[in-house]
């Protein structure tokens, strides 16, 4: 039966394809190492661990981290409490508007990063509001509500309405049926959306420009060395510790909710 | 036994009030759930692309460089000066070209992963997709600054392979090189390709999984070869998912500015633009312009996405 | 024990629509204390949402229901002290079969050992010591009833709502979980109103029951009453095995001309008869046979006892019955 088994012309494409996306991220794992530090010259010439001692003691990379932390830190709470108000808005009932709701969720992240950084830089003109941290996390936080509603709104779905009634059934109010029944089953895919949404906004740059002023998060950091390298294996360092801190949650996220929602980050 | 039990049990307390009334009235708790991330998007971001709008209709003083905060269509009527057309007409072109080639790459992945992968090889093509889609962005960008640089891997396999100087030759054509490939179009276009097209391939594999294995078989039962049933049953059918996936990968390579900045020779990309206008040239309104042009184009990308049913793909 | 005279639960004209549909339109309904009351019908008939209106999670849109007398129709669930069986048991996933069954004692607030306590006891009384550390998921559908049972009674309400509860079962498990669910009952004098739509469940476990359709009751009463005398064509049709009889046929057979129902146990076949029919059916019922006659576009069912002669098919016989056995209903 020709449907049965994949023709090894498409086993080759596909293979091809899944490599193409895998191998340029590793090769930057190996350029760490290298102890070439003018040129990206392949193969490298000889391999050393000096600059991750050297990364570690330059100054102008521990402010940008931590801002980013920061950052991400602050964007994941706001979105993880907006995000899971409106999954629970659209679980509860259908109502007028939902289509709406949850195109203008969809909206920020489904339109060119350009488009809402330039937005959010003319408000911040027009308003005449200075750029600081609360400029950049309000950008963010508005991209992440997307990804933790779509992991929360997956494990609703999921979620037999029978539970939240025979909790009420057998007496709990609102709030003990939300602390005793809703938090425990909704837990792993907030935390799923929350790890992604982090991993987002750790990682963000093309918003972030247009609404960071003269304020460096390491994205930023990273972008100006790569327009202007100063010292170029120091970036392949950063670059190695940017992968882990996006790597991680998205691991993390994906393990949280394997068991039949493959929501996870499926609407970066 | 129970029939001194009361019927109804007493209220304890105010939360059992506020449960009461949530009860009677569950468009409260609507409301009170959808208020605070409504108004979130709202102001913020309906606001802000208002503002956008707002000041896509100012203009710029020539002589004191301020902007004039009044109603004016003259910022718009740059947009139609030549070297601004080029700019527009070359993202729309780079960004249909990408388009298309991420589709023929993501197509095998997400047809064998939507048809022939079971179990643990689903979950591990799942991942192989998820995970680069998921990495760092300018990570990924850099990482082929590596790969395309004169010294670089392409350039080392060309020469094993003895293919050197006809790379060298490539780079020397005007259209398609640069002095290396990382400051060529060329490059810019393939980087593209990379970092935006793992976000066809998950819509494009659920399309495709919604096509009944019954109907491939009734095809190959009525003669049809692989190929037949491919052009006349599985495109078909899968197009409106092929469409729903390439909005993603249209819509963001439209607006990336930072992979022609780090990767190209330095021509011009919408993105681009409005980075530069609203930045170094201080022109804010005519940077605004610029960025309500993907607007419009993606208006219209989606009108016609929808005609072709994506939405019932998504 | 004298019975007491303030009916569970009692309905007062309660109408439910959802915009145009009438769910449940003007019901009067009283369920008597201590009482195991069957509510019966067809899906879509407004059993389930009758029983959604007792617990709380509908609110009629029209009328009251009161509860051992105390008016709820605006207490919500959880104030609301009776309980449920769901009908999928929805047990709470992520707890041990004992925090599922100890739930109703933990949101009052009643403290951990005679939580722990008294959801031993529920659990003896259900069947299923030693069951209390499992997950719900590590449960058969049996079990897992069991477990939605005894959650429900912990908080000892004033009735115990079972909405299809049998209908996940497999019919041997669900046979026995009748007589059990029936002995439960007498033993704890609890009110059980249970929404069924299998007649035979229906019949062989309440002590009355309401026949449902189209949103209101069609029938209500005694098992008995309803199987032998039922009101209306829809309630001879669905909860027996009953002759219906049109007007013509029925004045034709000496009665009125009225739509009429006949059981088949009381129709003997003779050689002459007022109306003559021809047998299209035989079945053997072990005790018996049930035969089948075609008179005209009716078909009328007899039985003959064990060794009495069984006529062939497409032979002619006569249906012929004591007058009392011929109950004339109203519609």
């Amino acid at each position: 039966m020709p449907s049965e088994r994949a023709s090894p012309g498409l086993k080759i494409a596909a293979g091809a394809g899944l490599a193409f996306l895998h191998l340029p991220i590793l090769l930057i794992f190996l350029y760490a190492f290298t102890t070439e530090e003018k040129s990206y010259q392949f193969p490298p010439p000889g391999l050393t661990l000096k600059w991750f001692a050297v990364a570690w003691n330059r100054a102008d990379i521990w402010p940008p981290l931590w801002l980013s932390l920061q950052v991400a830190a602050v964007s994941t709470l706001i979105a993880m409490v907006l995000g899971t108000l409106v999954a629970a808005a659209m679980a509860q009932s259908r109502f007028f508007g939902r289509e709406q709701v949850s195109l203008l969720i969809l909206l920020p992240i489904a339109l060119p990063g350009v488009i809402t950084g330039m937005a959010l830089r003319s408000a911040f003109s027009v308003v005449d509001i200075p750029f600081s941290v609360w400029t950049i996390i309000l950008g963010h936080a508005t991209f992440c509500i997307v990804i933790v509603y779509n992991n929360a709104v997956a494990r609703f779905r999921r979620l037999h309405g029978g539970v939240l009634e025979a909790s009420a059934d057998l007496g709990a109010n609102g709030f003990q049926t939300f602390g005793y029944v809703l938090l425990p089953n909704l837990g792993s895919a907030l935390l799923a959306g929350g790890m992604l949404a982090f991993a987002l906004s750790f990682d963000e740059v093309i918003v972030t420009t247009f609404t960071a002023g003269q304020q460096s998060t390491l994205p930023i950091w990273m972008l100006t060395e790569l327009v202007r390298p100063r010292q170029r294996p120091v970036t392949n360092v950063v670059a190695i510790v940017v992968v882990a801190m996006t790597f991680l949650p998205i691991l993390a996220a994906y393990y949280l909710t394997r068991d039949g929602e493959h929501t996870a980050g499926a609407g970066k | 036994m129970l029939s001194d039990a009361p019927a109804v049990l007493p209220e304890r307390g105010p939360a059992d009030r506020l449960t009461a009334v949530f009860w009677r009235h569950p468009r409260v708790l609507l409301v009170l759930l959808l208020t605070p991330p409504l108004l979130w998007l709202g102001v913020v971001y309906l606001g802000s692309l208002a503002a956008l709008l707002l000041q896509s209709f100012y203009s710029i003083d020539e002589f004191s460089g301020l902007v004039v905060p009044e109603f004016t269509l003259k910022t718009y009527a740059e947009l139609f000066r030549a070297q601004n057309l080029d700019i527009i007409l070359r993202t729309l072109t780079m960004a249909v070209l990408v388009t298309l080639t991420s589709a023929v790459i993501a197509f095998p992945i997400a047809y064998f992963a939507a048809r022939f992968a079971r179990g643990r090889w689903k979950a591990l093509f799942y991942l192989g997709v998820m995970l680069p889609l998921w990495s760092s962005y300018l990570v990924k960008v850099y990482a082929w600054k590596l790969i395309l640089a004169r010294e670089g891997i392409v350039t080392w396999l060309a020469e094993r392979a003895g293919a050197g100087p006809l790379l060298g030759r490539a780079l020397d054509e005007q259209w398609f090189g640069g002095s290396s490939l990382s400051t060529s179009p060329v490059g810019t276009f393939i980087v593209f390709v990379y970092i935006w097209m793992p976000y066809m391939i998950l819509p494009m594999q659920a399309a495709l999984e919604r096509v009944p294995g019954s109907m491939l078989e009734a095809a190959a039962d009525l003669g049809a070869s692989r190929g037949q049933a491919f052009r006349t049953v599985i495109l078909p059918l899968a197009l409106p998912g092929i469409v729903a996936g390439s909005i993603f990968t249209f819509s963001l390579t439209l607006g990336d500015y930072i992979i022609p900045q780090i990767i190209g020779n330095s021509a011009r990309f919408i993105g681009l633009a409005v980075y530069q206008f609203q930045g170094t040239a201080g022109n804010l309104p005519l940077a605004a312009a610029f960025a309500v042009v993907p607007i419009v184009i993606m208006l219209v990308y989606l009108a016609i996405a929808k005609r072709l049913g994506a939405f019932d793909a998504l | 024990m004298t019975p007491d005279p303030t009916p569970a639960v009692e309905f007062r004209a309660v109408s439910r629509h959802f915009g145009a549909v009438r769910a449940v339109d003007s019901v009067d309904l009283t369920i008597a204390e201590g009482a195991f009351f069957a509510m019966l019908g067809p899906s879509g008939s407004g059993k389930t949402t009758c029983l959604r209106l007792i617990s709380g999670f509908e609110k009629p849109s029209a009328g009251h229901i009161l509860i051992h007398g105390q008016d709820v129709s605006d207490v919500p669930p959880n104030r609301r002290n009776v309980n449920t069986v769901f009908q999928d048991y929805a047990l709470f996933p992520h707890m041990t079969v004992r925090e599922n069954v100890a739930y109703g004692l933990m949101v009052k607030g009643v403290d951990r050992r005679r939580r722990r306590d008294k959801a031993e006891e529920l659990l003896a009384l259900v069947k299923l010591q030693g069951y209390g550390d499992r997950r719900p998921g590590q449960l058969s559908g049996g079990q897992r009833q069991r477990v939605a049972l005894a959650r429900a009674l912990i908080n000892e309400p004033r009735a115990l709502l079972l909405d299809e509860p049998l209908g996940a079962l497999d019919l041997k498990l669900r046979e026995a979980m009748q007589d059990e669910l029936k002995a439960l009952q007498k033993r704890l004098g609890i009110t059980f109103v249970f929404v069924t739509h299998d007649q035979h469940e229906a019949l062989s476990m309440a002590d009355s029951l309401a026949v449902f359709n189209e949103g209101k009751i069609a029938q209500i009463g005694t098992p008995e009453d309803v199987y032998t005398r039922p009101k209306s064509r829809f309630v001879a049709d669905f909860v027996g095995s009953s002759n219906v009889l049109p007007p013509k046929l029925t004045r034709a057979l000496g009665g009125p001309a009225a739509w009429a129902s006949l059981r088949p146990e009381s129709v003997r076949l003779a050689a002459v008869g007022p109306v003559r029919g021809t047998v299209s059916a035989v079945r053997y019922l072990g005790a018996g046979s049930r035969v089948v006659l075609r008179i005209g576009e009716v078909e009328v069912a007899a039985y003959v006892p064990a060794g009495d002669p069984i006529p062939d098919i497409g032979s002619e016989a006569s249906p012929v019955f004591a007058p009392a056995a011929l109950h004339v209903m109203e519609g």
